[in-house]
C-alpha cells in the first residue's frame, strides 16, 4: 500500500506505516485516502503498529488531527498496541506528538 | 462595526517592521500552494539572523514556518475575495505577524463564535479536549484545532479585528495578530 505524490510519500510495510516529506493537505477530508490507509492496517489486527514519522519534515494541523484521531481508534482496541517513532531534528514532532500520549498514555513514543 | 477578540493588547502594540506581501485573489487550489511557499519564504527570511545549520536556526524556520502556514491556510479558505496582505517584524525575541483579509458577515459571525469557545480556558487542557470532541463526530471538521495547536504547542499569543466595511456589500476586514516567542 502506497500513496505518493511530489510531496510526499506513505506507504505500510507489515503494521509499520511510514511517512515522508511535507504534507499540507487542505483539511479532514482531503486527509480522508490517508487515513482509510491506515485503518485498513487497523483492521488486520496486527498485535502492535507503528508510525514512522522520521522522514516527516511538515504536517498541518489538520494532518495532526489525522493521528490523534487515529491514535483515539487505535486505543479502543485494547489488543492492539501502538508505537510512534518521531525525529529530534523536526520542531512540529517534539511539541506537538506528546498530545498523542495524553490521549492514549500507554502509546510508545520514541525520537532519534 | 468593530469587534477585538483575544489578546487585544498585541494588536494594538503591532507595527509592520520587516516585511510586508500581498497575495492575489487567485483559485483556490493554486492559492493553497501559495500558503506553503509563502510559508517557507518567511521561515527562511526570519531564520537568517540565526547561524546557518544551527538549532536554533532550525526552530526558527520552522516555528515561523508553521504559524503563517496555518494562519494563511484559514485566510485562504474563509476570504470571500481580494487579497491577503502579511505584514511581520523582529522585535524584542518576539516575531510578529499580521494577516488581514476580507471575509463574509456570516463567516464573521461563525468564527467569532469559535473564538468565543477558545478564550478562557488552557489551550493545552482545550486541545485535547476538543480533539476527543471532534473525534467523537464523524461530521466534525476540527475548527479551531489550528488555533489551539499554535497557542499550547508554540505559545503562541493570538488576537482578531473585525472591522465591518463601510460599504454595503456585508463584508468584514478581519486581521489575524499574532506573537511568536524566539528560542
Amino acid at each position: 500500500m502506497e500513496i505518493k505524490t511530489s510531496e510526499y510519500r506513505i506507504w505500510v510495510e507489515d503494521a509499520v506505516i511510514h511517512y515522508e516529506g511535507t504534507m499540507r493537505l487542505s483539511g479532514t477530508e482531503a486527509y480522508q485516502p490517508i487515513m482509510a490507509m491506515m485503518n485498513d492496517v487497523l483492521e488486520s489486527q496486527p498485535e502492535e503498529i507503528t508510525l514512522d514519522l522520521v522522514g516527516l519534515e511538515f504536517l498541518n494541523s489538520s494532518g495532526i488531527n489525522l493521528l490523534a484521531r487515529f491514535t483515539i481508534e487505535v486505543r479502543k482496541q485494547k489488543s492492539i498496541a501502538i508505537a510512534v517513532k518521531g525525529s529530534t531534528r523536526i520542531p512540529w514532532q517534539s511539541k506537538s506528538l506528546p498530545n498523542l500520549r495524553k490521549l492514549h498514555p500507554s502509546l510508545q513514543l520514541n525520537f532519534v | 462595526m468593530r469587534k477585538q477578540v483575544g489578546n487585544t493588547g498585541i494588536i494594538s502594540t503591532f507595527t509592520a517592521g520587516s516585511l510586508r506581501l500581498k497575495l492575489f485573489a487567485v483559485p483556490l487550489g493554486l492559492a493553497w500552494k501559495h500558503c506553503g511557499v509563502t510559508s517557507d519564504f518567511l521561515g527562511d527570511f526570519c531564520s537568517a539572523r540565526a547561524v546557518r545549520g544551527s538549532v536554533d536556526a532550525n526552530e526558527i524556520r520552522h516555528n515561523v514556518c508553521y504559524l503563517v502556514n496555518e494562519l494563511l491556510e484559514n485566510a485562504v479558505k474563509f476570504r470571500t475575495s481580494g487579497d491577503i496582505v502579511i505584514e511581520t517584524s523582529l522585535e524584542n525575541g518576539d516575531f510578529r505577524l499580521c494577516i488581514a483579509n476580507t471575509i463574509s458577515k456570516e463567516g464573521a459571525l461563525r468564527f467569532q463564535d469559535v473564538l468565543s469557545g477558545l478564550q478562557g480556558r488552557d489551550p493545552s487542557e482545550l486541545l485535547i479536549e476538543r480533539i476527543e470532541r471532534n473525534a467523537a463526530d464523524p461530521n466534525s471538521t476540527g475548527s479551531g484545532l489550528g488555533l489551539l495547536t499554535l497557542m499550547s504547542d508554540y505559545g503562541v499569543q493570538l488576537g482578531w479585528d473585525f472591522q465591518a466595511s463601510s460599504d454595503d456589500e456585508g463584508t468584514v476586514q478581519l486581521a489575524t495578530y499574532a506573537v511568536l516567542p524566539m528560542p
